[in-house]
């Protein structure tokens, strides 16, 4: 009963003085609010860069040096015994081999059965890496990767980014028609001529007719690479005669993303460099949204801070001004520890109410966000649906951290409130 | 009911002290409406404030309701303060911000233990009403104090003092702000309340209060005679 009766005090108390409580609950609001803005702005446009970025923190792609007299020597390639060697080292849970094609494949066609407004005598250069089936297992759906029988479609999968970069830079660009989402291509097969090179002299002196089928989409292909099967790669490397270079890189997943640091410094003492390209630059972009998200995130929590001292200053005033209305609490019954509690409740009151009414507004802010920024930023590719990911933690964070900032600036004034002495205050 | 013995409390001012009461004793039967009269400053309040466990910094014994106050803890004193004595207060010591019957409900908000402790605000406030019924308030009972004569705000304050149905009522100049009419209403409440068996104990300089008391005490020196 304590607790509902001086809740109820509490509420009757704030409804006695609602102008200083709304002032107070706007103090908590404008804190709250702008940190549930700028964090999900943050996550937001971090989702959005991880979409254009995906680099994945337990890949390490381990490639021959840049400069290196061991070929020469008879030695320093990525050959199978040295993979063998990359897969045996601490940390490393796989090894998938990498091999770029280096036989041509051009399409003079479009896709069958998908109209694009092909130009006529229009033909695309297709550049191919052979990888281990296992490097993109994950994202075939169990559909068949491996080196097809004779005359059978040749099996790819492409970069989940590729779609996004067609639809938004080549298909408008080039007046072709845009492409449905990933999975509804699935299956689909492109005419091509192994052997075509558009560049001249590039041809090779066998050209015959195949079809290259979509089998997935993934993060782990180059967007400007289709990957094939690695048995593939070879047998056409071996159909067209050409010498045998060793890999062109060997990505190694690590078991942990801890393990990282350790894999390429154990790489490069074996002599081999790491390419850090796209990871490096996914860390970078990653790295700039977090300190700004966290730049943002901490000046909301200064506005906190503020609100908690707005509190704080509030409620000392308004317990200078009740001192004799606590004095006649205590008269009645109340202890210390229940004047305590309730500036402490009134002061949790205004914070949930601030904290909830923030929340709310961030949302509705970050609505009007999206639409500005859809009316006057062009469609390019990877723009998000919207620029915030609010979640309904990020609503409770919000919440609990403007009932924390007035519960904090309401302790002082409390324990004021807790050492009134009744037979001082009341006559 | 009240049982004070050698009674002394001081007030430091600086480095002076000032003794307020000295070696003061007071005895009370249920029943009793005893009226302390005295000149200003003679300690009428500060005697009240101790026998209601306001003020627990003084010297001697004093047992109110059958509990020694000097051994009570804050917590056991708060406790005494919500269910064995009422206080009726000169300025009638109303929340503003409430209304009659939330006045009146406000000890059963602090109830600890009892029949009162764990009531719900429902069952609070028709008891707080039936308060107000008995002195004849209970078509006030939705005003705020701001809105009520000071006859009927001391009124509340007595329904409040009965709400937990103490067995002592302390009144400290209760007819100070009222009327010949008011005054006369608040003294046949506290007649009735002493023939119910409470003990009324009131601090007064009004004659028409210690007229109507069964008992008159001087406070002077710091004693009562």
């Amino acid at each position: 009963m304590r607790w509902r009766g001086l809740l109820h005090l509490a509420l009757e108390n704030l409804r006695a003085d609602w102008r200083g409580a709304a002032l107070n609950a706007g103090a908590a609001c404008v804190g709250a609010g702008a940190l549930a803005f700028f964090v999900a702005l943050g996550l937001g446009v971090g989702d959005a860069a991880r979409r254009m970025f995906p680099g994945e923190a337990r890949l390490v792609e381990v490639v021959p040096p840049a400069v290196s007299l061991a070929p020469m020597l008879g030695g320093g390639g990525l050959d199978d015994a040295a993979v063998s060697r990359l897969a045996r080292l601490p940390g490393v849970a796989a090894a998938y081999r990498k091999l770029t094609l280096r036989v041509p494949i051009a399409a003079s066609r479009p896709p069958e059965g998908v109209h694009l407004n092909w130009p006529t005598g229009f033909t695309v250069q297709i550049p191919a890496v052979g990888v281990d089936a296992g490097l993109v297992a994950g994202d075939l759906g169990g559909r068949p990767f491996a080196d097809p029988a004779p005359e059978g479609p040749i099996p790819v999968v492409a970069s989940t980014r590729l779609l996004e970069i067609y639809n938004k830079t080549i298909a408008p660009a080039w007046n072709l028609r845009r492409l449905p989402p990933g999975t509804a291509l699935l299956g689909l097969q492109l005419p091509v001529r192994i052997g075509f090179s558009i560049v001249p002299l590039k041809t090779e002196d066998r050209v015959y007719d195949s079809r290259l089928l979509l089998a997935g989409l993934s993060d782990r292909v180059p967007v400007y690479l289709l990957a094939v099967p690695l048995e593939t790669a070879r047998r056409l490397h071996r159909e067209y005669g050409k010498p045998d270079q060793g890999y062109t890189s060997v990505a190694l997943l690590a078991a942990r993303p801890d393990d990282v640091p350790s894999i390429g410094a154990a790489v490069r003492h074996m002599g081999f460099a790491v390419d850090a390209g796209d990871r490096a630059m996914a860390e970078r972009v990653g790295t700039v949204v977090a300190v700004t998200t966290g730049a943002l995130a901490f000046l909301a929590l200064l506005m906190c801070a503020l609100a908690a001292l707005a509190v704080a200053q509030s409620l000392s005033a308004s317990v200078r001004a009740r001192v004799k209305d606590i004095a006649i609490l205590q008269a009645v019954g109340a202890t210390a520890g229940d004047v305590r509690g309730l500036v402490l409740l009134e002061a949790g009151l205004l914070g949930a109410a601030g904290g909830a009414a923030g929340a709310a507004l961030s949302r509705l802010a970050a609505l009007g966000a999206d639409a500005v920024a859809f009316r006057i930023l062009p469609d390019f590719p990877f723009r998000p649906e919207s620029f915030f990911a609010f979640s309904p933690w990020l609503y409770l964070a919000a919440l609990a951290v403007a009932v924390v900032s007035a519960l904090l600036g309401a302790l002082s004034p409390a324990a004021a409130a807790a050492r009134i002495d009744p037979a001082r205050s009341i006559a | 009911m009240i049982s004070l013995r050698g009674i002394r409390k001081t007030f430091r001012d600086g480095g002076s002290e000032q003794v307020v009461l000295d070696g003061l004793d007071l005895e009370t039967r249920p029943g009793e409406l005893v009226a302390v009269v005295g000149q200003s400053g003679s300690g009428k309040s500060t005697l009240l404030y101790i026998v209601g466990g306001l003020d627990g910094d003084f010297e001697g014994e004093a047992v109110v309701a059958g509990r020694s106050l000097r051994t009570l803890s804050p917590a056991d004193r708060a406790a005494f303060r919500n269910g064995a004595v009422g206080f009726v207060f000169q300025a009638f010591n109303l929340l503003p911000a409430l209304s009659a019957v939330e006045n009146v409900m406000l000890p059963g908000h602090f109830a600890r233990g009892g029949a009162r402790a764990g009531r719900s605000l429902a069952a609070l406030r028709s008891e707080a009403l039936a308060a107000l019924d008995r002195v004849g308030l209970g078509d006030r009972a939705h005003k705020r104090p701001g809105m009520l004569s000071g006859g009927e705000r001391q009124r509340v304050a007595i329904a409040r003092a009965l709400f937990a149905r103490p067995q002592v009522l302390l009144a400290d100049e209760p007819t100070g702000n009222l009327d010949a009419v008011s005054g006369a209403t608040v003294i046949d409440l506290f007649r009735g309340m002493a023939r119910d068996g409470l003990t009324v104990l009131v601090v007064t300089h009004e004659e028409r209060v210690s007229e109507a008391a069964t008992r008159v005490l001087h406070l002077a020196g710091g004693r009562l005679r």
